[in-house]
């Protein structure tokens, strides 16, 4: 009898035993798919990510322009549980404007329950934005995006007087000051800024309304209308030019021979996009400056989330927790690629450090400076409609900056486009 | 031999079964991937059919809801799909026009026996090379070289015509022209072979004839050439007809999809395609889907009745 108990006791425990070791080894997808729209974060990832033994990382790009990232996304997360294991979404980047979209929906899932649990590093309005209605967080990121004013020192210079930061941010705090130092500038010679669209997203972030009230009837903020007066003024009096955020006309703006003085944006901004600038032959490396300027806000900003059904969860946990809470990963996105990590301690070793500094910008400490814009930045009035909306806007105003149309044909541009791409709308 | 023999042996050898299975492939192939598509779409345009964000609404019927909305003016007073279609045969009259004239005119050049064009072969690759190119990269193309900071604005103001830049995306006209020409530009080499070889069919005795009789060129043309072209003529125009109805790649990328200025440029593919990104709306572009297929069908049967009028 005591043999035969000792024995079904040994069985036992050997199960008990077996079973979590034959959980650990279950194996996971082999391939790990990532959906995004541009190669930023891919260059990240290469670079700091050890990817675990037999699993490829599978890429796939589509870029947002006119909602096509969106359209591809939402195909594959649609179609995720009837996906090959090989063929589903692992992981995929949202940006601001739409992350809602996708975080208040079942296609993502909590990241809690992965085991992405530590968000004390990250700022909270990064958290907030990957949070759904019920608290429950889907994503994280490895970005926190503040915008900036970026200013060309020697224009600076020769309008107000200095290119100090300090003295630069007292004279553009606020919009009424920026809208004078408009005109002094161009009354020497300069643009104050380079696009029609430069200042939106300093005026669209600080707004106290969504795009959409309650019974889904489209509502332009006040804020909105103000930028759209401003841009009225800066267009007619000739302060700013008739081109798009993203197009040729402002980038040859970032050249020596440039004569504009201001641009908008946060540290992928130069990282990334102000090639031109860097240019070693016509471009004016270090001679720029940042401050926070008149409406602190902050542009875009990469969200790396979690879809539900995914077949790799524990390589999307570790993903997410290197991107975020490792110091040394964290620490390189800012030393050697120019980001504002999601990692605020980070981010104040860089700012207390005095021998930190920006070839780009003149040596000047961006990290100090992008810390203490973070503590105004809200995130707030958001919808699902918000990438589509902005762009719409911008598109339909612009052939009013251009002169093909008045403003109010421009308008019932922007209405016909609203009702094509969301018809639940109610436009006025 | 007997009345059942003497039947079989008037029949002889009837092949006509193997006609029908070598046209077999092709009528299955429109079937599936022409016809039931077409029925497919013409069925969808009668529901209400689209995407909010990542919730589906519908397919719910509605009935002719869809083309109610679609001929409802909206604030101004104008049928927005009436202004796009008018844009439409703007723009492909534009091209079209030239196009068929000048291909007319080279192809006469290149097939007449008295002018003997030397170095033809060089001629007609070249005039037919632009037809190759993606649309999308000719637009592409275009766009950059008629920029604000582009080579053609930067040539203007090199020149001294123009102290700023001339905003060519601004103006109606500029837009429309840029458009017509890559249109010409693309399709004028393949009318023009074709053409040619239209009239290399024409029987050289005629020609002849008619030379010997003292006719000038203009006359032959008119009276000899013209006529008996008629067949691929009527060819050629329904073709590029239902080709410039359908123009989609050449604005969509010129414009970036957004038909400036004001809607001008906004064909009825485009405004279709508006449609579908985003919100998915088979209904709605359904209901355009079938309207074109209207416009397309009534045109062509009265270009067709026209020219074919002597027949």
């Amino acid at each position: 009898m005591k043999k035969l108990i000792a024995s079904l006791l040994v069985l036992v425990l050997a199960f008990a035993l077996c079973v979590p070791a034959a959980y650990a080894d279950a194996p996971e997808g082999k391939v790990f798919n990532i959906y995004a729209w541009n190669e930023e974060f891919k260059g990240f990832f290469e670079k700091y990510y050890t990817v675990p033994e037999g699993v490829t990382v599978n890429w796939v790009i589509v870029p947002s322009d006119n909602g096509a990232y969106q359209d591809a996304l939402d195909a594959a997360l649609i179609n995720q549980a009837d996906a090959k294991d090989d063929d589903k979404i692992d992981l995929f980047l949202a940006e601001a404007d739409y992350i809602l979209k996708y975080v208040d929906s079942d296609f993502t899932q909590d990241v809690q329950a992965l085991g992405v649990n530590d968000f004390s590093n990250a700022y909270k309005y990064t958290v907030q934005a990957a949070t759904d209605a019920n608290g429950v967080v889907k994503g994280v990121s490895f970005q926190c995006c503040p915008s900036a004013l970026i200013y060309r020192r020697s224009i600076a210079k020769d309008v107000l007087g200095t290119d100090d930061p300090a003295e630069v941010q007292a004279a553009l705090s606020d919009w009424d000051k920026f809208n004078a130092v408009a005109a002094d500038a161009k009354a020497k010679g300069y643009y104050m800024t380079a696009s029609f669209a430069e200042t939106f997203r300093p005026f669209s972030n600080n707004c106290t309304m969504p795009w959409v009230d309650a019974d889904n009837n489209l509502q332009i903020d006040p804020q909105i209308a103000a930028w759209m007066a401003q841009t009225d003024e800066f267009i007619k009096n000739g302060y700013t030019l008739t081109a798009g955020v993203w197009d040729d006309e402002k980038n040859v703006q970032m050249f020596a021979d440039g004569k504009t003085m201001c641009f908008f944006g946060p540290a992928w901004y130069f990282n990334f996009c102000m090639g031109n600038a860097q240019d070693p032959e016509k471009g004016c490396s270090g001679d720029w400056a940042i401050c926070e300027g008149p409406a602190a806000h902050f542009w875009g900003g990469t969200w790396l989330l979690a879809p539900a059904g995914t077949d790799n969860p524990t390589m999307l946990a570790d993903v997410m927790n290197t991107f975020i809470n490792n110091e040394e990963v964290c620490s390189k996105l800012v030393s050697d690629e120019a980001q504002f990590s999601n990692n605020q301690a980070v981010n104040a070793k860089f700012a207390a450090d005095p021998n930190y500094g920006s070839a780009f910008l003149g040596g000047q400490n961006d990290v100090a400076v992008f810390s203490e814009m973070t503590d105004n930045i809200v995130w707030q009035n958001h919808t699902i409609y918000d990438q589509l909306l902005n762009e719409g806007l911008q598109n339909s105003l612009q052939e009013y900056y251009r002169g093909s149309v008045d403003q109010d044909t421009a308008m019932e541009n922007f209405y016909l486009y609203v009702n094509e791409k969301y018809p639940t709308i109610v436009t006025p | 031999m007997n009345e059942k023999e003497l039947r079989r042996s008037q029949k002889g050898v009837s092949y006509a079964r193997w006609g029908y299975l070598f046209i077999l492939p092709f009528f299955l192939a429109y079937f599936v991937f022409t016809f039931a598509p077409q029925v497919l779409t013409i069925y969808n345009s009668f529901f209400e059919n689209y995407r909010e964000g990542l919730k589906q609404v519908g397919p719910n019927f509605v009935g002719f809801g869809n083309y109610v909305k679609l001929f409802t003016p909206d604030k101004s007073g104008t049928i927005n799909i009436l202004k796009y279609a008018g844009n439409t045969l703007t723009l492909w009259l534009l091209g079209a026009v030239p196009q068929i004239l000048i291909a007319l005119l080279l192809a006469i050049f290149f097939t007449s026996y008295r002018l003997k064009i030397r170095g033809q072969q060089f001629f007609k690759t070249v005039i037919y090379m632009p037809n190759l190119i993606m649309a999308s990269a000719f637009s592409m193309l275009f766009f950059t070289l008629f920029s604000n900071v582009g080579p053609v604005n930067q040539l203007i103001q090199a020149w001294g015509w123009s102290d700023v830049p001339i905003d060519f995306f601004a103006y109606k006209g500029t837009v429309r022209g840029l458009i017509s020409l890559m249109n010409f530009l693309m399709w004028f080499g393949n009318t023009t072979i074709l053409l040619m070889a239209g009239i290399m069919g024409i029987d050289q005795d005629l020609f002849e004839a008619a030379n010997l009789d003292g006719a000038s060129s203009v006359q032959t043309f008119f009276k000899i050439t013209l006529p008996l072209l008629m067949p691929i003529l009527v060819y050629t125009i329904i073709t590029a007809m239902i080709g410039g109805l359908q123009m989609f790649d050449v604005p969509q990328v010129l414009t970036k999809g957004k038909g400036m200025p004001d809607r001008t440029s906004m064909t009825l593919v485009m405004y279709l395609n508006n449609y579908l990104g985003g919100s998915k709306n088979y209904g709605m572009s359904g209901a355009i889907s079938v309207i074109i297929f209207i416009i397309t069908g009534v045109l062509s049967l009265v270009v067709f009745r026209t020219l074919n009028k002597k027949d």
